[in-house]
């Protein structure tokens, strides 16, 4: 029994860092339907930025986080200036492929910064667990958790609440409406990537003090926020964090209890089967957005 | 003037590592057309096709390996059991569209991924099969010759791919090529005038995994060696870029885009450790510059269209 | 097109060669040329790092050689190409090096599946190949007379530290958790079979995907069983996770790593206390060179590293980088001439010692290394007692 919400408890932490790696791209994939293969390397990005700030320079913990969110957003908005407007309007495909190619640049640009060498990132949290009954937890997964939901909130009110978050709907419901409407496209599409992207770095930015950060670090987390999103309804917030939940859970009793060589295709296997029953989505029903 | 060029490659070439490029560009032929026919004519994005091209490559490895059984028993039945597999997940991935679609096909090569790194008895797992024989010609009923030196495989790749062209290219001129395109443009509109969506799919998805699986076929007899490194996602990555570079939805898109992308990242090499770098800049600038692909951009300059 | 021009080009260079040479013995000017040694390592892609580090150590063995006035009076040039970690990407390397470079021997290919894909091409076109990293059995069982290694397969490793297992830290009941690729399977079933013969046992064992970074799942079964110790096979990056979260868990069964990946250095900064007391075996030993059998060449080897400002964590791979460089060069001044067949010959009569230790051929071309552990205490590296009698 013990054992069993062991699994549990490793499931729901490890879920709600997968759920702060969908936030992003529900944003960018399910609202921008942009394919953002480069979803990763913004996760790979923020992770860097925090080493920087953090091993590199020293700076103050909570600062270093906060900066590296800020390196994200800028270059993702520089990204999509640059890369995706001269696309607009174009097919999916296209931008789908051009973001194949900011894939392979930014991850191979990384390497030939900082070297494949995997590198840690120094946080104030003690390394020793904190220990109830009979399970173990680390405080800085506790605190990633808590800030992961906090984010998750905050942009789900930024979004419905908000004159910006409006806008944004409003746009990629009816580009034309919206336009009519005095909204300023390009600015929606540029701010919203930026959004995305910066949620993406937030989670690399948290995640790294946890785990270790190295170029290629960024691919296995996209292809896990693709299912998260999906399975969860595009556009979905709250979709996307409940099938982040479920996506580490499953994984955790998976590789617990059947065989830990197939844990990620346990979680696969359950996209599969979630979408065969629900074919759009846990919460495809609900409004498209929000 | 080029198709005598092309045939007669392994006699005026006799540079063995261009031929082995022609060989790998030519393998890289038949996987782009055959996922042009799901992404581009049917419009339905697969990420899930080197799933495919991988099943067809262990077929044919295990027959080999465990069984003895040649080459020429082994590519029929690659193409065979990647097109099962094919049917199979078409039969489950069509159910679906647009992202669930793309979600379902990923999953999918991800699990047979694994499964081919897990299943040891069956596969030895990341060990992976070396020592696969080479295909061999029978002279009567007591000497075979095997295919020694790249000519042999040249032109089996060769007329594989030409094949597999002319299949692509009869299908997409027939009845069925043009339900493809219904269902691409729209999908109800289609089914309104009578085109079972759901068999067209299926039916797109069996014949390009079965090409697909061909090509493992013959990748795995040209290298001898397979592994789980087949399924991995960046194959079929690269196979995405070679038909929406290439330009998808059209024939020669896929055939261009395999050729281009074969060579490359070969020219590359002299950029060292910039390789990959300069790769990645080289595809964002392609895409914006040629957003629909290299063939059908050329075809309009030549047209005079702006 | 551009290799269009290269083939005519090349094709009058060698027909002005073929003429000069057959003119007389004015072959003078062609003996200044260096004589090119390919080598083919990850350079991009997940083990990049490891890929660079070998190259790096090749590069110094290639300066050595070429300070001391090269081989057979030519400077050995290395042509280093990238793998990308794909086998088809070694066959291509391998075709280049040996067509369009004429490499009359290669240096590679890091990981068992590329090397296994280059096996064949080395074979066609007869060019030896020299081993330095891959593990898999496989690749001395094939029969391929061109393939030779200096690097352990992990029977080799499992067999050379029987002893130490069995009676210095009598580890009688283990778990086992590798990475899942054939590295780690092999690693499990060779020191399985050890483990076996004199007695002791395995319990948990657990595979983690390359990429994976959370072990939590594997951990907690781990964690159940009554094994005292856990053996893990992967790279540093990933060992310093399972200290990690295996300190997080409340785990506290003794840890010894294998395959020489441990970079313990690099362990330390990255996993803390967590990797106190814990065991690595290693190939090589940076921090003790006066412990290694040419105690002289170490020192020179870890000074030149720093002083190329290279990353002392490096030291634990790029040793071969260099022991390949050199075993190669030792075999062309023994074959008299860089042809392929010759060197091929020649390197079954090679015998020296490299950093590693003694280097010298057997009749499957696998050399036999010797093996080392070192153990972390209170933040450092310590050669344990038993590995200090000779």
């Amino acid at each position: 029994m013990d054992t069993l919400l062991q699994h549990l408890l490793n499931g729901i932490i490890l879920g709600g860092t997968y759920a702060l790696l969908g936030i992003g791209l529900t944003l960018i994939f399910g609202i921008m339907n942009v394919v953002n293969f480069a979803h990763g390397e913004f996760y790979t990005l923020g992770a860097f930025a925090a080493y920087f700030f953090l091993a590199l320079l020293g700076v103050n913990f909570y600062v270093g986080v906060a900066a590296a969110i800020v390196a994200g957003v800028l270059i993702g908005a520089l990204c999509e200036r640059f890369v995706l407007r001269p696309l607009q309007g174009e097919n999916i495909d296209t931008v789908m492929l051009v973001m194949i190619g900011v894939w392979i640049f930014m991850q191979n640009t990384e390497l030939l910064i900082w070297g494949g060498i995997p590198q840690s990132i120094p946080h104030p949290f003690s390394p020793r667990p904190l220990i109830v009954g009979p399970l173990h937890v680390n405080s800085i997964r506790i605190f990633v958790f808590v800030v992961a939901f906090c984010l998750i909130g905050a942009s789900h009110l930024a979004i419905q609440r908000t004159k910006l978050g409006k806008a944004m709907r409003a746009t990629f419901q009816d580009r034309e409406a919206a336009a009519l409407m005095g909204v300023n496209i390009h600015r929606i599409h540029t701010v919203t990537f930026a959004f995305g992207s910066g949620l993406a770095a937030a989670a690399g930015a948290l995640l790294g003090p946890i785990f270790l950060v190295y170029p290629s670090m960024g691919d296995l987390a996209a292809l896990k926020a693709f299912s998260v999103v999906i399975m969860g309804g595009l556009g979905n917030f709250m979709g996307a964090t409940f099938g982040g939940l479920m996506l580490g859970v499953a994984e955790s009793l998976g590789a617990g209890y059947i065989s830990s060589g197939y844990k990620d295709g346990i979680g696969f296997i359950m996209i599969i089967f979630v979408l065969l029953f629900r074919p759009a989505g846990l919460f495809g029903r609900a409004q498209r957005i929000g | 003037m080029l198709a005598a060029a092309l045939v007669g490659v392994p006699v005026w070439l006799t540079n063995q590592y261009l031929v082995h490029l022609l060989i790998l560009a030519g393998l890289f032929t038949i996987l782009a057309v055959s996922l042009n026919l799901l992404l581009g004519y049917t419009g339905q994005l697969s990420l899930g096709h080197a799933a495919f091209f991988g099943i067809g490559a262990y077929t044919s490895a295990l027959l080999d390996v465990h069984l003895g059984l040649s080459f020429w028993v082994g590519l029929p039945a690659a193409a065979v059991a990647a097109g099962l597999s094919g049917l199979l997940i078409g039969r489950l991935a069509f159910k679906l569209r647009g992202a669930y679609f793309v979600l379902v096909t990923i999953s999918f090569a991800e699990v047979v991924r694994l499964v081919s790194l897990n299943w040891m008895e069956l596969t030895q797992g990341p060990l992976g099969l070396p020592g696969i024989r080479p295909p061999s010609i029978r002279l009567g009923t007591m000497a075979s010759i095997p295919f020694h030196g790249k000519g042999a495989y040249y032109w089996l790749v060769l007329a594989l791919a030409a094949l597999s062209y002319g299949i692509a290219s009869r299908v997409v001129r027939s009845r069925i090529g043009r339900a493809f395109v219904a269902l691409r443009e729209n999908e109800a509109l289609a089914e309104s005038v009578g085109v079972d969506a759901f068999r067209t799919l299926v039916l797109a998805t069996v014949l390009a995994a079965a090409m697909a699986g061909a090509a493992g076929s013959c990748y795995a007899h040209y290298v001898s060696f397979v592994g789980p490194e087949v399924f991995l996602f960046s194959y079929t990555i690269t196979m995405v870029i070679m038909v929406i570079a290439g330009g998808k939805g059209t024939l020669l898109g896929p055939v261009a885009g395999a050729v281009i992308f074969t060579a490359v990242p070969e020219v590359l090499r002299e950029a060292q450790q910039f390789q990959m770098t300069v790769y990645g800049a080289i595809l964002i600038l392609l895409v914006i510059f040629m957003p629909r692909g290299i063939v059908p951009y050329l075809k309009e300059r030549r047209a005079g269209a702006p | 097109m551009k290799h269009g021009k290269r083939i005519s080009l090349a094709g009058m260079l060698l027909g002005l060669l073929a003429l000069v040479a057959l003119a007389g013995p004015g072959a003078v000017a062609v003996a200044q040329e260096p004589i090119k040694i390919g080598v083919i390592q990850p350079l991009s892609g997940p083990v990049a790092a490891s890929g660079n580090f070998v190259a790096n150590g090749a590069r110094i063995g290639a300066d050595w050689v070429n300070e001391r006035g090269g081989v057979l009076g030519r400077k050995i040039q290395l042509v280093i190409e990238d793998n990308k970690s794909d086998p088809k990407e070694a066959v291509t390397a391998a075709e280049k090096l040996i067509v369009r470079d004429k490499v009359p021997a290669i240096i590679g290919a890091w990981g068992s599946s590329m090397t296994l894909a280059a096996m064949p091409v080395v074979a066609k076109h007869g060019v030896p190949l020299l081993v330095e990293t891959s593990s898999s059995i496989k690749i001395t069982k094939q029969g391929n007379p061109w393939v030779f290694r200096i690097s352990p397969p992990s029977e080799m490793e499992a067999a050379g530290l029987e002893k130490v297992l069995a009676q210095d830290l009598k580890i009688m009941n283990t778990d086992f958790l590798a990475v899942n690729t054939d590295w780690g399977r092999g690693a499990v079933g060779a020191f399985g079979d050890v483990l076996k013969k004199y007695g002791g046992k395995l319990h948990a064992v657990e595979y983690l995907d390359q990429a994976a970074t959370d072990m939590y799942a594997q951990l907690t079964k781990i964690k159940n069983s009554p094994a005292d110790w856990i053996m893990v096979t992967t790279d540093v990056g990933q060992i310093a996770l399972i200290l990690k979260q295996a300190a997080e868990l409340g785990i506290k069964k003794k840890i010894l790593t294998t395959g020489g990946s441990s970079a313990p250095n690099k362990l330390i900064t990255l996993a803390g206390p967590a990797a106190e007391a814990s065991y690595h075996i290693v190939i090589f030993l940076p921090w003790f060179p006066e412990a290694m059998p040419d105690a002289a060449l170490a020192k020179r080897f870890v000074d030149e590293w720093n002083k190329r400002g290279l990353p002392f964590e490096g030291l634990t791979e790029s040793f071969r980088g260099h022991d390949a460089v050199f075993t190669l060069a030792k075999a062309i001044e023994i074959a008299g001439k860089a042809e392929p067949t010759a060197i091929r010959d020649a390197l079954k009569k090679v015998t020296w010692t490299g950093l590693n230790g003694p280097i010298k051929f057997d009749h499957e071309g696998q050399s036999w290394p010797s093996i080392y552990m070192i153990q972390i205490r209170e933040g450092k590296i310590t050669l344990p007692p038993f590995m200090r009698r000779s």
